[in-house]
C-alpha cells in the first residue's frame, strides 16, 4: 500500500489536481492497459502517441509512464483527444479516439468557464462542487460511451538514443551532437544558431 | 412584438429573495441535484438548488437551497482523525489521534469538549485511553502498544450525546474481523477495505446495533471550501447508503438521531 499508489492517485499526484481532462486520460489509459494487457513502462516498451497536449496527458505518463523524459511519448499537434499506445513486446496497439460530445453538458461549459480564471470564494466552492459532479461522470460513463478504438499497425519509432555532448562556442553551454550545427565560427547550439542569425554553417 | 421569455432566477432566504440571476432563458436540473443556469448574456452558473417557484407570467423563478442547514440549526459534533498524512501507522511509530468539535470538518474556534471518554477496541476487548488536552486541541495517544486494525471511539456527553468513531491501521493488511462497536448510534463501513477516489463507499448506520432506515446522513471531506455539508444521502432498508469518492484526503460521515449524534471518520492515504 505504501509504494504502490493507484493509477487514479499516480495521476493525479503527478498532475498537481484532479480535473475532468486528466480523467478522461486516466480512463485511455487504464483502458489501453486492459485491452492490450499492458502493465507500465520501465524501459521504452511501450509507446503513447498523443495527439493533444491537454491534461490528459499527464495521466498516459503516470499510469503508463511514457514519458516525455524517456521519449516514448509522441507528441503530435492535432489538438484532438486521441491517443495511440502501443507495446513493442507483442507488437500490438490500439488507437482510442473520446467520442464527439460524449462529455457535453452545462456542468463541463461552466467548469471551462471556472478553470481559467481566479476565483471568488463563492466560485471557488462552485468550481469544488463541479469537480464532484464531473468526476463521477467522467469515471462512470461506459467506455463504449467515452472512446472508440481499433487495434491498428504501429510502425514503433526507434528507442531514444544517447548522443555526444559537444560545447557551443558562443555560450560553452554542452549540446547534444545532432542538435548543433558546424559554422565557420564553431560548433553552435539552435539558441546561439538563432541568437547569430544566419551564421553560415561549414 | 418581441415576445419577453426570459426569468429573473432569485433564491429562496426565508423572508428575503436574493437575485441570482437576470434574463435566465436557460434551467437545466443536472446531476447530484445541481440546477443550470444561462441568462441571455450569457452568463452561467451551476446551483445545488431545488425549484421553489415559477411564476412565468411575472418572469421569475424562485429556487431554494438543498445544502445550505441554517447555522441555528447545526450542532456541533466531534470527530477522530489519525495525526498522521500517510493514512496509517507503521508497527512501532506513535500512533497518535486527534479530537475535534465543530461542523462540517471545520473545527469552532473554542474546542471546549466537556465529560469526554475515548475507547480503543481491539479483538473483542475495549480499554479507555485518556483523552489530553494540548495547545492545538485535544490528543488520545496510543503509544506504540498499538498494532492492527482498532477501532477507537471518542464520547462527549451533554445535552447531545456526541459519538465519534474510526478505524486506525497500524501495519498493513489487517482488514478482518471488524465488528460493529454497538453504541447507540454508529456509522460503520460496510466492506472494510482502503477506500479510493473514484469508488463507491458503503456505510451502515446502525441504531442500538440494528439498521437505522431513512437516517440523513452528512457526507464531507477534509478540503471542502463549501459551507455545510457536500453530500446527504439518506439510508435505505438495511440502514445502507453509499457515496463516490471524488475528493482527496479524509472523509466524515455524519448522522443525528433524537439527542444523538455519531460521526465516523474515513481515513484515506490520498
Amino acid at each position: 500500500m505504501c509504494k504502490d499508489l493507484p493509477p487514479l492517485e499516480r495521476a493525479i499526484q503527478f498532475h498537481g489536481h484532479i480535473c475532468p481532462g486528466l480523467l478522461i486520460g486516466v480512463r485511455a489509459a487504464e483502458f489501453a492497459q486492459q485491452h492490450l494487457g499492458l502493465g507500465v513502462d520501465e524501459d521504452e516498451q511501450l509507446i503513447a502517441i498523443v495527439e493533444n497536449d491537454n491534461c490528459s496527458v499527464d495521466a498516459i505518463q503516470a499510469i503508463l509512464s511514457c514519458t516525455f523524459g524517456k521519449g516514448n511519448l509522441v507528441f503530435r499537434d492535432y489538438g484532438k483527444n486521441v491517443w495511440t499506445l502501443g507495446s513493442r513486446q507483442s507488437g500490438k496497439a490500439v488507437r482510442i479516439a473520446q467520442k464527439f460530445n460524449s462529455l457535453q453538458g452545462m456542468e463541463y461549459k461552466r467548469f471551462g468557464e471556472l478553470a481559467t480564471r481566479v476565483l471568488n470564494e463563492e466560485e471557488a466552492a462552485e468550481k469544488e462542487m463541479l469537480i464532484g459532479v464531473l468526476f463521477e461522470k467522467v469515471m462512470s460513463i461506459p467506455v463504449e460511451d467515452l472512446f472508440t478504438w481499433q487495434d491498428v499497425e504501429l510502425d514503433f519509432p526507434p528507442r531514444a538514443r544517447i548522443v555526444t555532448t559537444l560545447q557551443c562556442t558562443s555560450c560553452g553551454e554542452g549540446v547534444m551532437e545532432t542538435r548543433s550545427t558546424k559554422t565557420e565560427r564553431g560548433i553552435l547550439c539552435p539558441a546561439c544558431m538563432q541568437k547569430e542569425g544566419d551564421a553560415p554553417g561549414v | 412584438m418581441r415576445q419577453v421569455c426570459e426569468a429573473n432566477v432569485y433564491m429562496y432566504r426565508g423572508a428575503q429573495e436574493e437575485l441570482v440571476m437576470e434574463k435566465v432563458d436557460r434551467i437545466i436540473p443536472g446531476e447530484d441535484q445541481t440546477i443550470f443556469l444561462e441568462s441571455i448574456f450569457g452568463e452561467r452558473k451551476v446551483l445545488r438548488a431545488r425549484i421553489k417557484e415559477m411564476e412565468l407570467v411575472h418572469h421569475r423563478v424562485v429556487l431554494e437551497e438543498i445544502r445550505e442547514q441554517p447555522e441555528g440549526e447545526r450542532h456541533e459534533e466531534i470527530w477522530l482523525q489519525p495525526d498522521t498524512d500517510h493514512g496509517h501507522f507503521h508497527e512501532g511509530e506513535e500512533v497518535k489521534l486527534l479530537l475535534f468539535k465543530g461542523y462540517n470538518m471545520q473545527p469552532s474556534p473554542e474546542q471546549d469538549l466537556v465529560q469526554i471518554k475515548a475507547i480503543v477496541a481491539h479483538d473483542g476487548k475495549e480499554h479507555e485511553v485518556p483523552v489530553e488536552e494540548s495547545e492545538s486541541g485535544y490528543q488520545i495517544r496510543l503509544n506504540h502498544e498499538a498494532d492492527g486494525l482498532l477501532q477507537v471511539y471518542a464520547l462527549e456527553s451533554g445535552e447531545m450525546d456526541a459519538y465519534a468513531t474510526v478505524l486506525v491501521e497500524v501495519g498493513h493488511h489487517h482488514h478482518h474481523g471488524l465488528k460493529p462497536l454497538g453504541l447507540p448510534l454508529e456509522i460503520f463501513p460496510s466492506d472494510y477495505s482502503h477506500a479510493r477516489m473514484g469508488q463507491s463507499y458503503e456505510i451502515q448506520v446502525l441504531k442500538e446495533g440494528k439498521p437505522l432506515a431513512g437516517a440523513e446522513v452528512r457526507v464531507t471531506y477534509a478540503s471542502t471550501r463549501q459551507k455545510d455539508y457536500p453530500h446527504r444521502l439518506v439510508t435505505d432498508q438495511e440502514g445502507r447508503a453509499s457515496i463516490f469518492l471524488t475528493a482527496r484526503g479524509n472523509y466524515l460521515f455524519s448522522v443525528s438521531d433524537g439527542n444523538l449524534n455519531s460521526t465516523f471518520t474515513l481515513v484515506k492515504s490520498f
